[in-house]
């Protein structure tokens, strides 16, 4: 039950800033290579040093570690590299990351509703078929 | 005399946006346990999965992949995010329909973005997050989403000067 209210209050919140601040997670490193403005770029890079710092903080305050995480093997590591490109070169071409597609969406852009149409066909896809021919294909 | 423009609405700069985000999503999969699996506090992809995977395991009672997480009650950020942002958009005179031609393109964008997402393990912020959180896995996937974004804007500026 907590999940869902944090999620929702702490998505309530981000949403309502990403459409204020038009944030995008691609759009940074994007638009630094095609006109070097740093805009987007800088909140980037505020999102992951803010966490950097509070992951410690919060794990000091609450007495327990984050992770531990899973050793990688190579089979994962590799799926996860694949799997991070083609995020990013997806979300290139789609012209924002999937937040930006999420607030695009509620400001009325359609394409940005067609993209979050296939965005949950597609995790059906990869759930019912993507998936078992992933593991079936590899050792 | 008030003509209403989009400069006179509420302005956050990116950098705010990254700083409070970064600490929603660390509180959120500290403190009020969004978790396991580690660092899940937020993700676009992840958890409109497991809206979407524990919705339909209710009503046609499959037995889709649903993130231990979300196993009693689903993330619902999707919903957060898009409530947010209809409420930015509206209180600050930027909602309005628009509707460019690439529908189909924008569709199958989506779906490939969701699958790639969901065998990386994450949506771009989710990535980060990891990274930040000190997995491996979410650094060589980072990485990986930089790669990616480079060589999708090297190819939007190919095709744009051919």
């Amino acid at each position: 039950m907590t999940t869902a209210v944090v999620t929702l209050l702490a998505g309530a919140v981000i949403g309502y800033l990403g459409q204020r601040s038009r944030m995008c997670f691609v759009g940074g490193i994007r638009d630094f290579i095609l006109v070097r403005d740093t805009y987007l770029l800088r909140g980037l890079i505020a999102f992951g040093l803010t966490a950097w710092v509070a992951f410690p903080l919060a794990s000091l305050v609450l007495h327990s570690n984050i992770g531990p995480f899973a050793q990688a093997d190579a089979v994962t590591v590799v799926l996860t590299i694949a799997g991070g490109f083609g995020v990013g070169y997806f979300s290139t071409l789609a012209n924002g990351c999937p937040l930006r597609q999420h607030v695009l969406a509620a400001q009325g852009v359609k394409s940005s509703i067609a993209y979050l149409a296939g965005f949950f066909v597609g995790a059906v896809v990869f759930h019912v078929w993507v998936a078992s021919l992933v593991s079936r294909v590899l050792p | 005399m008030t003509t209403k423009t989009i400069s006179d609405g509420i302005r956050i700069t990116a950098v705010q946006m990254g700083i409070a985000a970064g600490l929603l999503a660390v509180v959120a999969g500290t403190f009020f346990e969004v978790r396991p699996p580690e660092a899940y506090g937020i993700c676009m992809a992840c958890h409109g999965r497991d809206l979407l995977n524990w919705t339909l395991n209710i009503v046609f009672h499959t037995h889709l992949t649903v993130a231990s997480a979300s196993a009693v009650f689903p993330a619902l950020t999707t919903l957060g995010v898009i409530f947010g942002a209809v409420i930015g958009a509206k209180t600050n005179g930027e909602f309005r329909w628009y509707s460019p031609e690439s529908f189909f393109k924008e569709f199958v964008y989506g779906a490939l973005v969701m699958n790639f997402a969901l065998l990386a393990g994450g949506c771009s912020i989710r990535l980060l997050l990891r990274s930040a959180a000190g997995d491996f896995a979410g650094v060589v996937g980072f990485g990986g989403m930089v790669a990616g974004v480079i060589a999708g804007t090297i190819w939007l500026r190919w095709r744009a000067v051919r």
